[in-house]
């Protein structure tokens, strides 16, 4: 018995105070996801990658927002999101005091994005942010005005529409030329 | 899908005052009985390790019992299996009023990965009523402490519903290349993740892309390459160093004009590794 409190004075306490004292997590913690409303462009890369469909976006019922909406409960830390995120706008935090008490919908998080319009067909389908990005990305990368402007124009065209704008440019003789 | 109707006597001995009242003047130690609801056993690992003398549950009283008539909280692990869904409802039935259910994890929260699996109910709400949600998978055993002590009350909830409405403008997402051509960083940031995972490939990048500025002219196939190579023996993890050579190698040499002795040579005794 008196062997067994010096082993204990020679160690000491270990236990952690947690609740009463903030406790560090280990590095590379896989905590809460943190998104960050004013980066996410609403390309639902995210959406797909998500491996429980915690992360979902899709139109509201009227077609006039994008919505992006995580809940939390259902989330399992796999970090797909931040690993696909292109602009970094959800992070894995390092956040674990995730608990509620009654109501499930304080774990949810939700952002509304404005849709785009396609310009021939007037069907909404895709975010606003996301034309606006892809159009930043090609100013930057190095391509010739020429394209650039023809770019505007397909940015905001649905696929469908895309799709069948280019087989008309192609088969009016209106070829482009890529320099 | 209604598949449990509440008995009546026991929505009567289960209000929210006669709850509050029981957590309020206990007197004694909380029982906790943890039922396993067709888990995967990663929540139950996380349970032990956190009634383990490293966290030490006891100290706000929380003690496992092995009967759930002895119990006053029910912690409630897994998505409800079919095989596990009467033996939940035993447990529940069998728990003294008022009782506090606690759904934990991912799966217990709303059912996780297996949400619309056909096996499952998906969530211990789907059931019984239930007072607080720890989601994790599986929770880290200081978010257990943490979802144990906020449904007895002795900490808040920080958690609240976010929800942005107003799309706002946008800033400026794409940097400026250092090359002029931001295909450069968009190849130079695949190929580091392919190499290093995309934690460590970030990084990587970061290095490399500073180590490319030191140089001076990022054109100059020679300058970076004495640049590169310097960046690389200061580093103090190989894998980084032995990486940035790589890209170097493999993505710079497509972006700018080089020849076979510009490219760094990997071997580890020649750029001489610590």
């Amino acid at each position: 018995m008196m062997k067994l409190l010096d082993i204990s004075k020679k160690y000491g306490e270990i236990t952690h105070k947690y609740p009463f004292e903030p406790y560090k997590v280990a590095d590379n913690f896989r905590g809460k996801p943190a998104y960050i409303f004013d980066l996410c462009i609403g390309c639902a890369a995210c959406g797909i990658a998500c491996p429980s469909n915690a992360i979902t976006v899709q139109f509201n019922n009227d077609q006039s927002k994008l919505i992006w909406e995580f809940d939390c409960g259902r989330c399992i830390f796999c970090g797909r999101c931040d690993e696909v995120c292109p602009t970094g706008a959800i992070k894995l935090s390092e956040e674990f005091e995730l608990a509620v008490k009654f109501d499930k919908s304080a774990l949810i998080q939700r952002g509304e994005l404005d849709t785009q319009y396609c310009t021939t067909c007037n069907k909404p389908f895709s975010a606003k942010r996301l034309v606006k990005y892809s159009f930043e990305c090609l100013s930057k990368a190095n391509v010739s005005e020429k394209r650039l402007e023809e770019a505007k124009e397909y940015l905001c065209m649905c696929p469908t529409c895309k799709k069948t704008a280019t087989v008309a440019t192609f088969t009016s003789g209106k070829e482009m030329v890529i320099e | 899908m209604k598949t449990y109707e509440i008995p009546q006597e026991i929505q009567d001995a289960n209000t929210l005052e006669q709850k509050l009242d029981l957590l309020k003047n206990i007197g004694r130690s909380f029982s906790v009985f943890r039922i396993d609801c067709g888990s995967c056993n990663g929540c139950e690992i996380e349970i032990f390790a956190a009634i383990t003398p490293l966290w030490d549950p006891e100290r706000f009283g929380f003690k496992l019992v092995a009967n759930p008539r002895h119990a006053d909280i029910l912690l409630c692990t897994g998505p409800v299996t079919r095989q596990m869904y009467y033996p939940l409802l035993r447990a529940y039935e069998a728990t003294p009023d008022p009782k506090i259910v606690v759904a934990l994890g991912a799966c217990g929260v709303t059912g996780g990965i297996f949400y619309d699996a056909y096996s499952v109910l998906s969530g211990i709400d789907k059931i019984i009523p239930v007072d607080a949600y720890i989601p994790g998978c599986p929770p880290h055993p200081a978010s257990i402490i943490y979802g144990l002590t906020t449904a007895l009350g002795v900490m808040e909830q920080k958690l609240q519903k976010v929800s942005f409405e107003h799309d706002g403008d946008m800033p400026p997402l794409v940097e400026d290349s250092v090359l002029g051509n931001t295909l450069f960083e968009r190849d130079l940031l695949v190929h580091a993740k392919r190499l290093m995972s995309y934690v460590f490939g970030r990084k990587l990048f970061d290095k490399y892309i500073s180590a490319l500025v030191k140089s001076g002219n990022t054109k100059d196939a020679k300058a970076t390459k004495i640049s590169i190579t310097e960046a690389m023996q200061i580093e103090d993890d190989p894998r980084y160093a032995e990486c940035m050579g790589i890209l170097h190698n493999e993505i710079y040499t497509h972006y700018v004009m080089c020849e076979e002795e510009d490219k760094i040579d990997l071997h580890r005794v020649i750029w001489g590794a610590k």
